[in-house]
């Protein structure tokens, strides 16, 4: 653990991912976790049957963003690993679950957030892994 | 749900996000002035909230009741979550997490008078 930190170069410490740009990072993927667990959680409870895959993916993307909201916050090393696996499962999902409704749209009757890359959201779902990659890296 | 009130609740909400961003770009931290004016909004939206829950229950409409309520109570959420986050750093940051927290209530206003209005979900 400490090793990793100091490694190669000359001893310098990461910045916070929490603070600075990172504050109104967070504060974003807290709007998406609060956004995608309310939803997710009122369509789970009240019209499961309507699109189950839909919906089950809601789930997942609340949790992935609760995750980096999280992580991104407490900023420590460790957080750090858990932030960058987190946004990288957010960028995949985003991706595969917007093609997955465009290719087959039968299986996504009902709109979530990931379905056609978050349009129902303006696309941040789509830029906004983008954005959480490169603060990890520049905060690096 | 739709009336006065609603409009007097995005007015307000725009009005702080724009005192905010202005202050952003100033490069201020987040003020007390601004904390203040968040607070009334605060009181205006669980006003929203009361009065949108004794209307859902004098209505015997159909729609989709709990995607209401939910849509309700995050919108009451938000601006003190945001004020919390965002006064904890003495930065433009602060500033701009007050700020984003305010331009959000309007779209939260709007998305829940499309689910009053709205058929069943």
């Amino acid at each position: 653990m400490a090793e990793s930190a100091s490694a190669a170069e000359a001893p310098r410490q990461p910045r916070p991912t929490g603070s600075g740009f990172g504050r109104v990072l967070v504060a974003v993927y807290g709007l998406f976790a609060l956004a995608a667990s309310a939803r997710s959680a009122v369509d789970i409870a009240t019209k499961f049957h309507q699109a189950p895959l839909a919906y089950v993916l809601s789930a997942f993307a609340a949790v992935v963003y609760i995750v980096a909201t999280v992580s991104l916050a407490r900023g420590d090393a460790t957080s750090r690993r858990v932030a960058t696996v987190a946004i990288s499962v957010e960028l995949v999902g985003v991706v595969l679950v917007g093609a997955a409704s465009l290719f087959f749209p039968k299986a996504f009757p009902q709109a979530s957030v990931w379905t056609s890359f978050g349009s129902g959201y303006g696309f941040v779902p789509l830029v906004l892994p983008f954005v959480g990659l490169w603060w990890l890296r520049h905060t690096r | 749900m739709t009336g006065p009130y609603s409009v007097t609740i995005i007015v307000v909400a725009l009005v702080l996000a724009a005192w905010g961003f202005g202050l952003v770009l100033l490069n201020r931290p987040p003020t007390i002035s601004l904390l203040a004016g968040g607070a009334v909004l605060e009181i205006l939206l669980i006003g929203f909230l009361i009065g949108g829950i004794v209307q859902m229950l004098d209505s015997s409409r159909h729609f989709a009741r709990a995607e209401f309520v939910g849509y309700l109570v995050a919108t009451v959420i938000i601006p003190p979550v945001g004020a919390v986050w965002g006064w904890g750093e003495k930065t433009r940051s602060g500033t701009a997490v007050l700020a984003i927290a305010f331009l959000i209530i309007p779209i939260m206003v709007i998305r829940t008078q499309q689910v009053w209005t709205g058929p069943l979900g």
